[in-house]
């Protein structure tokens, strides 16, 4: 007697979506023409796509209007041509998000692919790259999305990105660093730290959107920013808040 | 034959009156009933299997497992697929092999360039006969149709197994030259041609063959 | 309860004034209202000989008190989060799945000579080390971590259920344990490993089992 299985369901160039999730951790793109990815999230493809480095040279003008972060070029793909292409990261959750004329910050080692119509231009935060105009693009993260609204704290580490709202400030717990406990912890070392002394605050109207873990997705290089007065020094690797 | 059933995507129950499955060694994480547990050398088809294994290079450490109850297997919290074979063949990684009837026979197969790619395991496992198998991938697999006309190409990381009658080229990926000569290094594709069905997981993470 | 499921990998608690929680220490990830995290001095309820207790247990898993009022997302490393509601009885697991529970739990450390102490016994018969295990009993919510989904299988007496230690998460129950080994597996396995034995649970209630055999 053969038990029953449940087929599986079976995907061909035709069957596949265009620009939406197959599963959860899988996403597939329809390219007619150029997208952009990150080295390494290309798991299969129908049709005819070719693959090249963004410092490719014929790609100077789609760089000029889309590709604002010149030192990790390198990390970045032009794929071009027609087909079906499926995007995949570890097996960790995939999102597409759609901008109308809007803008979103995110965390450098979330992004895995977007369409020319938006630019990419590193954040003035360290770590993070913006994207600005119209278009679809796919991020990576930690288990599945979560959508909140300010007013609200959140774990650097967990922090994924935002969108529309203003960019947080640093929160500490004063309470905890300058009260009683702060000081038994200094003079005996016993009782360590909560782990939850500082955050990032968010106000005002947005969107802030947090992964499910506080295991940051490895940071992506976003490049140097010219050193000169008035801009924030960023370090040339891997950035992040976190190594501030 | 035994009863295969997943509970949840991570963990297989075999229901078992009596018979036997080749699972992956050490995969059992609960049983009920009475269980008897067996090393298989060389996979289980005796000394030639196992000198072809050894040549092969492919480490496929299986137990038979036999007995009355249910049986739970879970391998490193991997997503399991069911794979229902009535006759066919299947090509599978060894390491993502996590059980399989006891009735269907394993082999090794060459694969060719895609294995000298990866500068490990020039052979894959292949299953043969009636009966189910469950195999691992990192994250759900996909399931992707190749036609005559609709040839597929995988990143070699996210590779899983296959079935049908595919055949299987080796070729570069990405051009990370620059203008000014500046290399990002090459990675490698596989292109499958025929017909047939491609298992890939949504991960790459064990790419040898390079970034794409 | 206090915990609602927000997704597989993370919980959300709602606090109240006069209320409090116990979590692993940086086990939070975004919260709103007014709510304080303080490090745990005592480990808990068990007051500092608790903690000795934990030193010594080698359980000495770091904890934090929340208290206030508003709502907190907690979650872990990536792992998968199972909601195991106490009414009354008594759950048994290893401290560093603990993600976090209500603070009404009374919490306790068991030696292992006594029934609960799974991973202690294996740990403790094995490798020498760790004998303790961490109850928590009466009226709440634990969420527990396991790496990939958790499978509670149930136990009753007519049917045993044999588990690999590895992927042991908790139990709840009226459950003895002992450890066995099953006719070929320490052969095949190794014999001197600690993998070389199962758990065998006998009696009425629960165990969770995680899809993995690895640590957290």
């Amino acid at each position: 007697m053969t038990p029953p299985v449940s087929a599986p369901v079976i995907h061909d160039v035709n069957t596949l979506p265009s620009g939406d999730n197959v599963n959860p951790y899988a996403f597939s793109v329809d390219v007619q023409g150029q997208w952009f990815l990150q080295k390494g999230k290309m798991i299969a493809y129908y049709g005819q796509l070719s693959f090249d480095g963004v410092g490719h040279g014929r790609f100077d003008r789609l760089l000029a209007g889309s590709f604002h972060s010149p030192m990790h070029a390198a990390d970045w793909v032009v794929a071009e041509g027609s087909g079906k292409m499926l995007l995949a990261d570890r097996s960790f959750d995939i999102n597409s998000y759609d901008l109308d004329d809007g803008n979103l910050t995110i965390r450098s080692g979330n992004l895995l692919a977007y369409e020319p119509g938006l630019a990419l231009k590193q954040s003035i935060i360290p770590g993070f790259l913006t994207l600005i105009g119209t278009g679809k693009f796919v991020a990576a993260s930690n288990g599945p999305v979560i959508f909140a609204e300010p007013p609200i704290r959140v774990d650097p580490e967990a922090l994924v990105g935002w969108a529309d709202c203003p960019s947080p400030c640093h929160h500490y717990d004063h309470q905890y660093l300058r009260g009683v406990l702060g000081g038994v912890r200094r003079l005996t070392g016993l009782g360590g730290a909560s782990g939850e002394e500082h955050q990032y605050e968010f106000v005002g109207a947005g969107t802030v959107l947090l992964q499910s873990s506080e295991q940051v997705m490895a940071a992506r290089p976003t490049g140097a920013t010219p050193g000169q007065q008035g801009v924030p020094r960023q370090r040339g690797g891997v950035g992040g808040l976190l190594d501030m | 034959m035994a009863d295969f059933t997943l509970q949840g995507s991570k963990v297989l129950a075999v229901r078992m009156g009596g018979d036997s499955v080749k699972a992956k060694n050490g995969a059992m994480v609960a049983y009920d009933g009475q269980m008897a547990f067996k090393r298989l050398s060389g996979g289980g088809e005796g000394i030639r299997g196992m000198v072809t294994r050894r040549l092969a290079g492919e480490s496929m450490t299986m137990m038979e497992v036999k007995g009355t109850g249910t049986c739970y297997f879970a391998d490193r919290a991997s997503e399991i697929n069911l794979v229902q074979l009535g006759g066919e063949k299947l090509w599978v990684e060894a390491s993502n092999l996590l059980c399989t009837d006891g009735g269907l026979r394993t082999g090794t197969a060459f694969t060719g360039l895609r294995g000298a790619s990866q500068g490990n395991g020039l052979f894959t496992t292949t299953l043969e006969g009636a009966g189910t198998a469950a195999i691992m991938s990192d994250g759900p697999a996909v399931v992707l149709r190749v036609a005559p006309g609709m040839p597929l190409t995988v990143d070699p990381g996210a590779y899983v197994a296959h079935t049908g009658n595919l055949t299987q080229q080796f070729q570069s990926g990405v051009n990370f030259r620059t203008v000014i000569g500046e290399g990002g290094g090459e990675a490698f594709q596989i292109r499958f041609e025929g017909d047939g069905l491609v298992y890939v997981q949504p991960s790459e993470r064990n790419t040898i063959g390079g970034d794409v | 309860m206090p915990f609602t499921q927000v997704n597989s990998k993370v919980v959300q608690a709602k606090i109240q004034a006069g209320q409090r929680l116990y979590s692993q220490r940086g086990a939070m990830l975004a919260y709103s209202g007014a709510v304080s995290f303080t490090p745990d001095l005592a480990g808990g309820q068990g007051g500092i000989g608790g903690m000795i207790g934990r030193r010594v247990a080698n359980e000495a898993t770091p904890l934090m008190t929340v208290e206030g009022d508003g709502t907190v997302m907690f979650g872990h490393g990536g792992h998968h989060i199972e909601v195991i509601e106490l009414s009354g009885e008594t759950l048994y697991v290893e401290a560093d799945r603990l993600l976090a529970f209500d603070g009404q739990l009374r919490q306790g450390t068991m030696f292992m000579g006594q029934q609960g102490g799974v991973m202690g016994m294996v740990r403790g018969q094995v490798t020498g080390q760790g004998l303790f295990t961490t109850t928590l009993a009466g009226n709440g919510a634990a969420a527990v971590m396991a790496h990939g989904g958790v499978l509670a299988l149930p136990v009753t007496p007519q049917s045993p259920v044999h588990v690999d230690p590895q992927a042991y998460v908790a139990h709840r129950g009226e459950l003895q344990n002992k450890l066995t080994t099953a006719l070929g597996w320490r052969e095949m396995v190794g014999r001197g490993s600690g993998e070389g034995f199962q758990l065998e649970l006998t009696g009425s209630g629960t165990v969770y089992v995680q899809a993995s055999e690895e640590k957290l």
